[in-house]
């Protein structure tokens, strides 16, 4: 799995150039006016702006396509689930099974929210460095504690995870995980036999031991990483004398006319299907 | 078990929010009255990459294989940096995987949050445990129990929030052994999180001790304070 959120963000765009904070603002307000959608008729054009936006930020399907892969099954789930259960008018019966019109209404539903929620979501984050993301958060009142956290955390995944892998292949060539999952005594015969739904012990202790070592050889990485940017002025507040522009974040990019246009229309699209919730 | 989004109403995600902003500034709060809080961010920012990367990491119950939380591991390692970590580990399950979502990501932190806070005051239980036995069973047994309170509360947390805020129309005998039998399924999966824990509890101990201390105990004041351990070094 590509760990990158923001690898379209050199594209340029109309969504791409848009002000951070005022994107943040913006389609975070479209993001939660989408979740407070709570009929079917809203859908459609729900889907249609998340459509318009994303054809707008000229980000490639394909990024969507990857990103929808995991929870993908999720939806899966929910769609082969809830018309089964939910609701008592009956479309078509088979046996104990019945199709129900309400479980299919809130499936349609829950799926576009979900569908929509979540590619403005990438259309968000995937056209604006995650760097200039972090600090337009900062800018609207993250406190620094939570900024700092999240961008070492951000680039701790790549470590870690490339941490993971070089154990596991390294437990790999050393036979573990590979047809022994069966301890065989001199005579050759299993010597524990396994149970459903009894994890080995044995096996259990072998993940543990593996991920300990996950969590020791990164924390000494991070040791290493955290005294450097200590030598190199973190945590201390910069004196009156030092020019405090080099430590500070820049100040955020002032907005053009062409942003503030960009918020007050995704702003009035936002409104217009929080009123439309009261009105349908 | 991560709510994604769409599937609750907004006012509950609100309401996610708005219990998760106070517990987060109390976390915040605790963190700053530190001497220097930024000592804690290396290793509560790496915790938040393994916590976000250990998710990957199967353990196999045949014939299926589960998934660790680890939130209670959080909590026993990173005290009041726990809540953060979680915060952030779940934004970026969110938009990296999509396991979660943003509009839930209130609901979703204070589901695994506010575990690994009660499991980091269980897992301070250590400290009476090793007055009667010794340190290796004390740490083990607080692991466990960190791990499984962890795992189990925020179990119980998730399922009832799925069911009950499942569009209306389901019956409600259905709901009812629905909850039932999903809260009796996460047992066995919180004794699970429980020796997982308890077993990393116990490796770290082994290996580097130093991840194990807990930053956010009371200085001991008087001599009849200390520890055992703490009086030897005296």
């Amino acid at each position: 799995m590509n760990l990158k959120i923001d690898q379209y963000a050199h594209l340029d765009s109309l969504i791409h150039r848009w002000n951070p904070r005022l994107k943040l603002i913006g389609l975070t307000t479209l993001i939660f006016a989408f979740a407070s959608t709570e009929s079917l008729k809203i859908a459609v054009p729900m889907v249609m702006v998340t459509g318009g936006f994303f054809w707008l930020s000229n980000l490639p399907l394909k990024f969507l396509r990857h990103r929808l892969h995991y929870p993908g099954y999720l939806l899966l789930g929910i769609v082969a689930l809830l018309p089964w259960l939910l609701g008592e008018t009956v479309l078509w019966q088979w046996g104990f099974l019945s199709l129900r019109l309400e479980g299919l209404v809130a499936v349609g539903l829950i799926a576009s929210r979900f569908l929509c929620i979540l590619t403005l979501a990438l259309v968000l984050l995937g056209t604006m460095p995650f760097l200039t993301t972090v600090k337009a958060m900062r800018s609207l009142g993250l406190p620094s504690l939570l900024a700092d956290m999240t961008l070492l955390s951000y680039r701790y995944l790549y470590e870690v995870t490339d941490n993971l892998t070089t154990m596991r292949r390294a437990m790999k060539l050393r036979g573990f995980g590979q047809g022994h999952r069966h301890h065989h005594s001199s005579s050759g015969h299993s010597s524990r036999r396994r149970f459903a739904f009894v994890p080995d012990s044995h096996e259990l202790n072998r993940l543990a031991s593996l991920t300990g070592s996950l969590f020791i050889r990164s924390y000494e990485q991070a040791e290493h990483i955290y005294k450097a940017m200590r030598l190199r002025g973190y945590g201390r507040s910069p004196s009156p004398q030092f020019n405090a522009a080099h430590l500070c974040p820049p100040a955020p990019p002032l907005s053009t006319r062409h942003d503030r246009v960009l918020l007050v229309a995704t702003l009035a699209i936002a409104l217009l299907f929080i009123l439309a919730k009261w009105l349908l | 078990m991560h709510i994604p989004d769409g599937i609750l109403p907004a006012q509950v995600c609100a309401a996610g929010y708005a219990i998760a902003t106070p517990v987060a500034w109390y976390s915040l709060r605790k963190i700053n009255r530190q001497p220097d809080p930024t000592v804690g961010i290396p290793k509560a920012a790496l915790l938040t990459a393994t916590f976000f990367v250990a998710s990957s990491i199967h353990i196999p119950v045949p014939p299926v294989s589960v998934h660790l939380v680890l939130n209670g591991l959080l909590g026993a390692i990173l005290g009041y940096y726990a809540f953060p970590a979680i915060l952030i580990g779940l934004f970026f399950q969110a938009v990296i995987i999509g396991h979660g979502g943003l509009t839930t990501l209130g609901v979703d932190a204070a589901m695994m949050g506010i575990p690994a806070i009660l499991a980091y005051q269980v897992f301070r239980l250590r400290h009476p445990l090793a007055k009667r036995f010794n340190r290796r069973f004390a740490d083990g047994m607080a692991g466990f129990l960190a791990g499984m309170v962890g795992l189990g509360l925020a179990a119980v947390i998730f399922m009832t929030l799925i069911i009950t805020t499942l569009p209306p129309g389901l019956d409600a005998a259905t709901e009812k052994s629905a909850i039932y039998g999903l809260s009796l399924a996460h047992v066995p999966l919180a004794v699970l999180e429980g020796a997982f824990t308890a077993m990393l509890v116990l490796f770290f101990q082994r290996v580097k001790p130093e991840l194990l201390e807990d930053h956010w105990q009371k200085k001991p004041s008087k001599a009849s304070d200390l520890t055992t351990e703490q009086a030897e070094r005296v």
